[in-house]
């Protein structure tokens, strides 16, 4: 593949493997570890909800026996394997018997369309910033105007949305407050569904974006330093090259390789959605049904929200592990000497 | 209008256009009522009300499926809606239920006892039918059969004087609902079957389900209207919306986008009342909020020295001052408990009963007797103000939940209520899984926070019930129900028990009870089994800009919690604003 080594792909692949494997077999165990299993937390829901009872112990029986609580745990874990191989993390508890994978399917779509658009927007926004901050051609207006938008990225995302809630949707009346889209709105291919979702979108995205940007300002901002003052800028400059070529031609493509890796973590780690934005605006992607599963104790959807979450990331990185060496020349000879 | 809003509808109706797309029907807004949902509607395509989920809450059971009774918590009595009467034998262990006529699910099929009997039976023969409701079910009923069209008469496994009550009258946030059986006799396991699209009697009909909103429209046929029942409700539309938060509740009443909402604080309350004047309570002025039905209270596990001992446990009732939790914790908006029962107009005279023979809990602290019962076991006083026994500290831990702050800054009140007073208390907090779990079911706490005596609403026989001998399992073994987690279990619970088992053989509403009620309360005023603490507070704001009728203490035709099934009598009474 492009010049790659197969041993270099085969040994990523391995790791990508072990990596998913030992985070699932976690992320069984770990729920385990509690002292009570889903078929008591549903029991103890009933209560919660006040009164009596009536037969709970005959319930308790019937729960554990549909949700297979009662296998030796060797066989659980063998099942357990066999099902997420096939994306099947069983029965929602909290909403049974809706399998949990209908309720990821329903839910992804909208965080990933969210997130992805956010994390696009502010890694180039950031990263425009950054590199802004540092080039010596700037005007001397941004150096100040671009630091002291910082100050937005100490605002917890739930507090800008709140702020951004009450500017846009109460005082001004010019976005919607709450869902994913309008009311009466039904979901469709229909321009009217997707301008519809562009409009209760844009709030949500705003308060992720506004807090985040400064992430990649600064990461950016720094490595452009330290480009800044290698040899090959001052030849460049030295050479009498124009400073705007200089500037994404040699600093920007240097320093932006460490970004990259950082993106694509974040790319895997935005199926898990912003749980707090996500939350206030009532909008039901990942964020959210990872929220209200861990409310409800519902151990079947955190698990398998929590494996899409780390098989994604998983696969960023792998995907990471492969371009690496196409972006960079440096990472391919290296990877041929080994190989 | 902003240039943006005016860009976005331009866009949209040019978008419409364009596709041709057709906007579901619009209802103004005037006649829309658009109620709060706190959850999530996971699975939208769903309608199986007998599995758990956000499957009736989200307007399902408030709007399309009618109840046979719905029980009014003012008067007490149990109102008729889809059924018009119900008697039992001598025995109390079978029971009559005549259906009213003229009924029709909303495809113009009739609802009769054909549509009971098959309802019952099927959660009768389908275990996997896992709500309370079918559960009560399987538990009570022996067999149901059909007299003619409109009686069915059930056989209980036992004598019941309450059945009808905890089956099919919304005691509790539901009831026992009638399935067609046109439709469910054609579905397979009917633990799978997903009812859509659903039909009920009610007066509306689904029109657009979504994770985040279910919209009902009226339907002008309705049974009730035609055969003069009730008149067709005003508002054309319902919606629930799932707000998101507290936050986004009370900007949605504020900005009028909303008419009912699930329960805020009063700060947030007392903001909204600032900028919008519409936004009412169920009182007009503090304590505001409704009680919901689970009164507070601090449980003791009398398996565990010193509180095996009565004495010691009256102490910490004595030392507890109700009215400091009140304004403390929860800022005003609620009352101390003054005995073990919800404070509702219909509890009223089993309440005063108690009340008259001195057994109620006073709202303030005693901590003067209360400290001359400890000393009484031959506790000291030592320097740093806690009390000792043989060099030993008199110690409490309280587990709480963690789930709610509600829990937790009561439980801090009792604690420094308690350190003052020198006890050395202090909360434990434990995550809401293993609370329930673990901590209350089998026993595993010292002292703790709970509402186990929750149940009667209009008589006084489910809460105690909840507190006598009849199973009381080890430590660590799981208490039946969640009844007696505190294994109370002397003398004077086999005297309380005798007492309230004989009142479970009586009818409800039979005027011996209030004696009889004084009587097993005085058994656990004076061994204190659990404290109890004060109501629970759900203040819950309506909306009366678009609309009015809202229920309210001054306008008590029933309680406001407009998530239960009992809701179709706060739509049936919404009038539109003048």
């Amino acid at each position: 593949m492009g010049g790659i080594p197969s041993s270099y792909i085969v040994n990523r692949l391995i790791t990508l493997v072990l990596t998913v494997w030992i985070a699932a077999t976690l992320i069984w165990i770990i729920p385990r570890l509690s002292p009570v299993d889903p078929a008591e937390v549903m029991l103890g829901r009933m209560a919660a909800g006040g009164a009596f009872v009536e037969g709970s112990d005959l319930i308790l029986e019937q729960l554990r026996e549909r949700f297979g609580l009662n296998e030796p745990l060797w066989v659980q874990y063998l099942l357990y394997l066999r099902s997420i191989i096939t994306f099947d993390f069983g029965l929602s508890a909290a909403s049974f018997p809706t399998p949990v994978s209908s309720l990821i399917a329903q839910a992804l779509p909208w965080t990933i369309g969210l997130m992805l658009l956010s994390v696009i927007i502010t890694f180039i926004i950031g990263n425009a910033l950054g590199a802004f901050m540092v080039w010596e051609r700037t005007p001397r207006v941004w150096k100040v105007v671009i630091p002291s938008l910082m100050i937005f990225t100490a605002i917890p995302p739930i507090l800008s949305g709140l702020l951004l809630m009450y500017v846009f949707a109460v005082q001004l009346r010019a976005l919607p407050l709450t869902g994913a889209y309008g009311l009466t709105v039904e979901p469709g291919w229909t321009m009217e569904f997707a301008l519809s979702v562009v409009e209760h979108g844009t709030l949500p995205a705003l308060s992720i974006i506004l807090v985040t940007f400064g992430f990649w300002t600064l990461g950016m901002r720094g490595l452009m330093i330290t480009v800044q003052g290698e040899d090959y800028v001052n030849l460049a400059k030295a050479k009498g090259l124009k400073p705007r070529y200089i500037l994404y031609k040699y600093m920007v493509r240097n320093a932006i390789l460490p970004q990259v890796t950082a993106f694509a973590l974040k790319i895997g780690l935005l199926v898990s959605g912003q749980i707090l934005v996500e939350r206030i605006f009532s909008y039901n992607g990942m964020g959210k049904l990872l929220y209200d599963a861990i409310l409800d104790q519902d151990f079947a959807v955190i698990q398998g929200v929590s494996f899409i979450i780390i098989l994604m990331t998983a696969i960023s990185v792998f995907i990471v592990d492969l371009i690496y060496p196409l972006i960079d020349p440096r990472i391919r000879q290296a990877t041929e000497r080994t190989a | 209008m902003t240039h943006l809003k005016a860009s976005l509808l331009a866009g949209t109706a040019f978008a419409v256009a364009l596709t041709g797309a057709v906007a579901a029907q619009d209802v103004p807004r005037e006649d829309t009522v658009i109620f709060d949902i706190d959850r999530t509607i996971r699975d939208p395509e769903n309608f199986n009300p007998f599995t758990p989920g956000v499957k009736r809450q989200h307007g399902a059971h408030q709007t399309m499926w009618e109840p046979l009774f719905i029980l009014n918590y003012e008067s007490g009595e149990i109102e008729p809606w889809l059924a018009t009467s119900f008697e039992s034998n001598d025995a109390q262990d079978e029971w009559t239920v005549t259906l009213r006529d003229g009924v029709t699910w909303s495809d113009g099929e009739t609802f009769d006892a054909d549509d009971v009997i098959f309802s019952i039976n099927m959660a009768l023969e389908n275990e996997g039918l896992s709500e309370r409701e079918p559960a009560t079910i399987r538990a009570q009923v022996a067999s149901v059969e059909k007299v003619d069209d409109l009686t069915v008469t059930f056989s209980l496994n036992s004598s019941n004087p309450r059945f009808i009550l905890e089956n099919f009258a919304n005691r509790i946030f539901g009831s026992f609902l009638i399935m067609p059986e046109h439709v469910w006799s054609q579905a397979g396991d009917p633990a799978t079957f997903a009812f859509n699209p659903p039909i009920g009697t009610g007066p509306y009909t689904m029109t657009s389900m979504a994770t985040n909103r279910a919209i009902w429209d009226r339907n002008d046929d309705w049974w009730g209207a035609a055969s003069g029942f009730m008149d067709l409700p005003e508002p054309m539309r319902v919606i629930f919306l799932e707000s998101g938060g507290e936050e986004n509740r009370a900007q949605l009443l504020v900005s009028n986008q909303m008419d009912a909402a699930q329960a805020v604080t009063l700060g947030t309350f007392e903001a909204m009342g600032f900028q919008n004047p519409n936004v009412i309570a169920w009182f007009n002025d503090l304590p505001y909020a409704w009680p919901d039905p689970c009164a507070r209270q601090m449980e003791f596990n009398t398996t565990v020295a010193p509180w095996d001992n009565a004495d010691m446990r009256r102490a910490v009732a004595m030392l507890i001052d109700r009215n400091q939790i009140v304004n403390v914790a929860y800022e005003g908006t609620t009352q101390p408990s003054r005995t073990m029962f919800v404070q509702y107009g219909a509890m009223d005279p089993f309440i005063d009963a108690v009340d008259s023979a001195g057994h109620a809990f006073s709202a303030s602290a005693d901590v003067e007797a209360a400290q001359a019962l400890i000393e009484g076991m031959g506790y000291t006083m030592g320097s740093d103000g806690i009390y000792e026994l043989n060099g030993e500290e008199l110690t409490a831990n309280i587990h709480v939940n963690s789930a709610s702050s509600e829990y937790t800054r009561t439980i801090d009140v009792i604690v420094e209520q308690l350190n003052r007073a020198g006890v050395n208390a202090r909360a434990v907090p434990v995550e809401n899984s293993v609370f329930w779990g673990e901590v209350l079911p089998l026993g595993g706490y010292e002292m703790s926070y709970s509402w186990l005596s929750c149940g009667s609403v209009n008589e006084p026989w489910a809460s105690m019930n909840r507190y006598t001998n009849a199973s009381i399992a080890p430590i660590g073994e799981r208490a039946p129900g969640f009844n007696n987690t505190g294994r109370w279990d002397t003398d004077a619970t086999a005297a309380y028990t005798a007492i309230v088992q004989d009142m479970g053989t009586m009818a409800v509403g039979d005027p011996a009870i209030p004696a009889m009620v004084a009587e097993a309360h005085g058994y656990l005023s004076a061994e204190v089994p659990f404290v109890p603490l004060v109501q629970a507070a759900k203040l819950l704001p309506f909306n009366t800009t678009y609309w009015t009728g809202w229920p309210t203490a001054e306008n008590n035709y029933n309680h406001p919690a407009f998530w239960w099934g009992s809701a179709h009598q706060i739509i049936h009474n919404l009038e539109k604003a003048e």
